[in-house]
């Protein structure tokens, strides 16, 4: 008897084991489904409002209908980066349109509640479309999004704030350039672009010149990118009245040489004899984009000096020197008199003689990375 | 070839975005092109060797399977193609891009982000019949 009740028990827990975990696996799979059928629900609706709204924003480019569907607050967000998309797509004054498109569906209203929301997403969507919107309301919280910890959100509430005014955001932003040193100097090179080179060239350099020696010889390396020289009045100030570290030295140089402008030539050379190899280093590639022929002299010097890199770069700027010749360069390295000066003309003679047999393409020695 | 006459040019629109696509789609038959589209460079290259001539490609440089620069060379290297004009859209900064794609016989190019009336005046260029 004793032995059926114990069979009797142990039967009951197992059923009711079974039992448990049969529930658990139906009410894991009914989770499942009901999340596979909110996801095909959200899916199908964002079809729909991209089924309607596409066409339509493509026709509010040309012109704004009377009438437009009604714009449920679910499909809004839909709605939001289908505009942003169409409004990125395109420039001038159709953009106008699509702003009065905007504004008539409430969506610069319904982007301030999403300013706020807790999706980062959903913010970022928010701050860009207001920038697009220019809605000044909104620029002291854009302004306090500038010292958030997230490089992305503070990287686009600067963009939209330079969208809003960019003449007012200016001042703003080149201390916080000056510090953040997540913000990717590409990036914020792209970003003033859209402004105008020249506010570009003049902020990121005044932002570099406050900046600590590792964020400013970063944002002057990329100056170059903004393809304007305005950029290098607050670095010729900052060289003539700081004694700037070496990195900002040779970001300076570096700079120069790729302006390539006959007022700083005597700062270049004036630093071909530098304690700090890769400052000598900067100076002779520099000089050898921008100097004349009475600077080969002073280059043929470095040949012989102490740090490989810098003879090698030495080599590489006389053979881009202007006037140069493989034959010059040959009659160069005979004179010569130490072998390891010689030896790092060679190659250049050897580029020189194969790009004027015009056997393979140009390419050009700057190329190379030290 | 005139779009102020009956007959609608075609557009060969090669593009793979889906936005971009419509909005590019709704501009050309707004001013009376007959628009065909390509959603990739491969589909591309099966119209080039399916389809008869267009009277101008829209060509986009960047696209999944062959980029436009290669799509491109197929087009140039079709006896029955090689004339049409091709116009490129490209990003904005590259440069790079744009030299190559007027080097190996693209007519003209269109920056993204464009602005509309410039692409269709740009397109009608070479449909004129002093083009």
């Amino acid at each position: 008897m004793l032995v059926l009740h114990d069979s009797d028990l142990t039967l009951r827990l197992g059923s009711l084991a079974i039992l448990c975990i049969y529930s658990a696996v139906i009410l894991l799979l009914s989770g499942i489904l009901l999340l596979r059928f909110i996801r095909l629900a959200k899916e199908r609706r964002r079809r729909n409002v991209t089924a309607i709204w596409r066409p339509l924003l493509a026709q509010c480019v040309v012109e704004v209908p009377e009438t437009l569907p009604q714009l449920k607050p679910r499909d809004h967000l839909v709605f939001l980066y289908l505009w942003n998309h169409c409004y990125e797509s395109i420039r001038g004054d159709a953009r106008a349109q699509l702003n009065e498109l905007a504004r008539r569906t409430k969506s610069d209203q319904f982007a301030k509640q999403l300013l706020h929301a807790r999706r980062l997403r959903r913010r970022l969507l928010a701050i860009v479309t207001l920038g697009h919107l220019q809605e000044r309301s909104i620029w002291n919280e854009l302004v306090a999004m500038l010292r958030a910890d997230n490089a992305f959100l503070s990287l686009v509430a600067a963009k939209a704030l330079l969208t809003i005014d960019a003449q007012a955001a200016v001042p703003l932003l080149i201390p916080v350039i000056s510090r953040r040193a997540d913000w990717s100097p590409l990036k914020v090179v792209a970003m003033f672009s859209a402004v105008g080179a020249d506010i570009a060239a003049d902020t990121i350099a005044k932002a570099a010149c406050q900046a600590s020696p590792e964020i400013g010889s970063r944002l002057i390396r990329h100056l170059a990118a903004t393809q304007s020289q305005q950029g290098l009045p607050p670095l010729r100030a900052l060289l003539r009245e700081d004694s700037p570290s070496d990195d900002i030295l040779a970001a300076c140089l570096f700079l120069f040489g790729e302006c390539s402008d006959p007022r700083d030539a005597a700062t270049v050379r004036a630093h071909l004899s530098h304690p700090t190899w890769y400052v000598r280093l900067q100076a002779a590639l520099a000089l050898g984009k921008m100097g004349v022929e009475e600077d080969e002299p002073l280059l043929i010097t470095l040949l012989d000096d102490e740090h490989w890199w810098v003879r090698h770069r030495a080599a590489e700027a006389l053979s881009n020197l202007p006037w140069m010749t493989a034959e010059r360069m040959t009659r160069l390295c005979g004179s010569l008199a130490t072998i390891e000066s010689q030896e790092h003309l060679l190659p250049f003679i050897a580029q020189s003689n194969v790009r004027k047999a015009g056997s393979v393409p140009t390419a050009s020695p700057r190329l190379q990375t030290s | 070839m005139d779009p102020t006459t009956n007959h609608k040019p075609t557009v060969l629109m090669v593009e793979d975005e889906e936005d971009t696509a419509s909005l590019l789609k709704f501009l050309l038959e707004r001013a009376s092109y007959e628009v065909v589209h390509a959603k990739d460079g491969r589909q591309a290259r099966e119209l080039v060797d399916t389809l008869s001539p267009p009277d101008i490609i829209l060509l986009d440089v960047m696209l999944p399977f062959f980029t436009g620069l290669q799509v491109l060379a197929y087009i140039r290297n079709n006896t029955a193609w090689e004339t049409i004009p091709i116009v490129m859209l490209t990003a904005d900064g590259s440069e790079h891009d744009i030299t190559r794609a007027l080097e190996n016989g693209a007519n003209d190019y269109i920056l993204k982000p464009f602005n509309p009336r410039e692409l269709t005046s740009r397109l009608k260029r070479f449909l004129s019949p002093s083009a």
